[in-house]
């Protein structure tokens, strides 16, 4: 999932022109997870601009329940049609999602004016209903077959693939004290299943150009092909 | 120092704090007749910089470089910097080892080829210390052909540490951080990593008047350097400025 956090009121604010008609769009699927862009949170933001006085004249979090914003045709189809008397009297709309989410509504509204109401802040796990975090960092080039399954490019703060380095202290890195040092975690794990020796083979430094931005994947029939920098890369999902 | 110490450490950026960096003090030192430890650091630059900077070095006549992973930004004075770590320490000592191969990492060669003493760091004192061993191995494989450590203090633990790499058959130059107070000790104590001064040598600073503490300092510092050279190759001492009081650490530790 896609974890947002909302920005401040007061920068939203910022964003508009006197004046300005605004229609909100939440999402439904990981922002409402994050409590940024729900049902309960659009429409909270929704009155919130009102008093203080911005032209807010709809707000919608598309349906079905549990539908990502960033999912086009979904999102195309209740702005134009179960919305579309609103939306056809905005001037701009604020996107309480992610970036991709954010970027869907442009596409969604002809390339209308958008702002966006989060900050996007990284892929994560949703451990519980109240706690989000970090285990993958969308590198293009996973390798925690070799790390005990845990990734230290998102783990360790230097993102080290070959061990680690001499600053932590008590199990805890050296950037923060209270935040495990992400190759003890490795290898305790390592130890416990008994694949201590992945530690000691030399891993080759990471292909970044995997990593460059923006990225795609084209889905085709029985194959899909994966677009960066390193090239295009297909993979059928057959023999 | 000169006639004391056979080569003097060029730290690159220590603890991510900006200042000028390591390749032109070590060129400086070199003309000055001073053998430099040019240290670079894997945090401040990508694959191409860490291995174009190694050429330079070689071009100013840097032989001895000691390959490292630095300080993550956060720890420096420039908090908001974008941390590289393109490669870590074992892939840029593998790349400055090709670079002495006659080639870079992507396999084109070059004209001429350095001839780099390469070095790296191990911890002794980590806990756990299985991956630095591990890891110092690996760095052992990918070129180090020496090893310089963090601050060591406990003789009786430093001394198992030896043990246990003894098959590696690499030197290794053990380092010590002049103990200027007993609150500077505390501090490392709670706040860097792999360093861990005994609560006597505490005690020995804090019972010492401010008038002896130098004359203290230099003491203690002979004392284990003493105690740890029969296990080592060399020392590497780190004095924070108090420079003055390395000839005479090193007469009463007997290494001249």
């Amino acid at each position: 999932m896609h974890a947002t956090i909302q920005k401040p009121v007061e920068e939203i604010l910022g964003y508009f022109k006197p004046g300005e008609r605004v229609f909100i769009v939440g999402c439904d699927n990981c922002a409402a997870k994050c409590h940024s862009g729900g049902i309960p949170e659009t429409e909270e933001m929704a009155g919130r601009l009102k008093s203080r006085g911005v032209d807010v004249i709809g707000w919608c979090v598309p349906q079905p329940k549990g539908v990502s914003l960033c999912k086009l045709a979904n999102t195309a189809r209740v702005l134009q049609e179960e919305y579309g008397k609103e939306t056809g009297q905005a001037d701009s709309f604020l996107v309480l999602a992610c970036g991709q989410g954010f970027h869907t509504v442009m596409d969604a509204t002809g390339g209308s004016m958008v702002h966006p109401g989060c900050d996007t802040i990284f892929g994560g796990e949703t451990v519980s209903d109240t706690f989000i975090t970090e285990y993958c960092s969308l590198c293009g080039e996973c390798i925690v077959e070799y790390t005990g399954g845990l990734c230290p490019v998102t783990l360790c703060a230097k993102s080290l693939l070959n061990g680690p380095c001499g600053g932590a202290k008590d199990g805890k890195c050296e950037v923060d004290k209270t935040r495990d040092c992400g190759w003890q975690l490795i290898y305790e794990r390592l130890k416990a299943l008994g694949r201590l020796e992945e530690l000691s083979a030399y891993k080759e430094p990471k292909n970044y150009s995997r990593w460059s931005r923006p990225r795609s994947l084209t889905i085709g029939e029985g194959e899909v092909t994966f677009k960066s920098l390193s090239g295009e890369h297909t993979v059928a999902s057959h023999d | 120092m000169e006639g004391y110490v056979t080569a003097v450490n060029v730290t690159d950026l220590q603890s991510a704090v900006m200042r000028v960096g390591s390749l032109a003090v070590s060129a400086r030192l070199l003309e000055r007749g001073i053998e430099p430890v040019f240290q670079i650091s894997c945090r401040d630059r990508n694959r191409l910089a860490l291995q174009s900077d190694l050429l330079s070095a070689w071009a100013f006549g840097v032989e001895n470089v000691l390959c490292i992973t630095g300080d993550h930004p956060v720890l420096g004075d420039h908090t908001e910097a974008k941390p590289v770590y393109d490669l870590d320490s074992v892939q840029l000592l593998k790349a400055a080892d090709m670079l002495n191969q006659g080639k870079d990492m992507t396999g084109h060669s070059l004209e001429s080829s350095p001839d780099f003493f390469l070095g790296a760091v191990v911890t002794p004192s980590a806990d756990p210390v299985e991956p630095q061993i591990i890891k110092m191995k690996k760095k052992i494989n990918a070129g180090a052909a020496f090893f310089q450590t963090q601050a060591v203090y406990e003789p009786d633990k430093f001394e198992q540490f030896m043990n246990k790499i003894q098959s590696f058959n690499v030197p290794v130059i053990a380092g010590i951080v002049l103990l200027k107070s007993a609150a500077m000790a505390r501090f490392m104590n709670s706040n860097v990593a792999g360093i861990n001064v005994p609560q006597t040598i505490i005690q020995e600073l804090e019972e010492t008047s401010k008038e002896d503490r130098r004359h203290k300092t230099v003491e203690i510092t002979a004392r284990i350097i003493r105690d740890i050279k029969p296990f080592c190759q060399g020392i590497h001492i780190m004095p924070l400025g108090w420079n003055e009081l390395v000839p005479e650490i090193i007469e009463q530790a007997c290494l001249n």
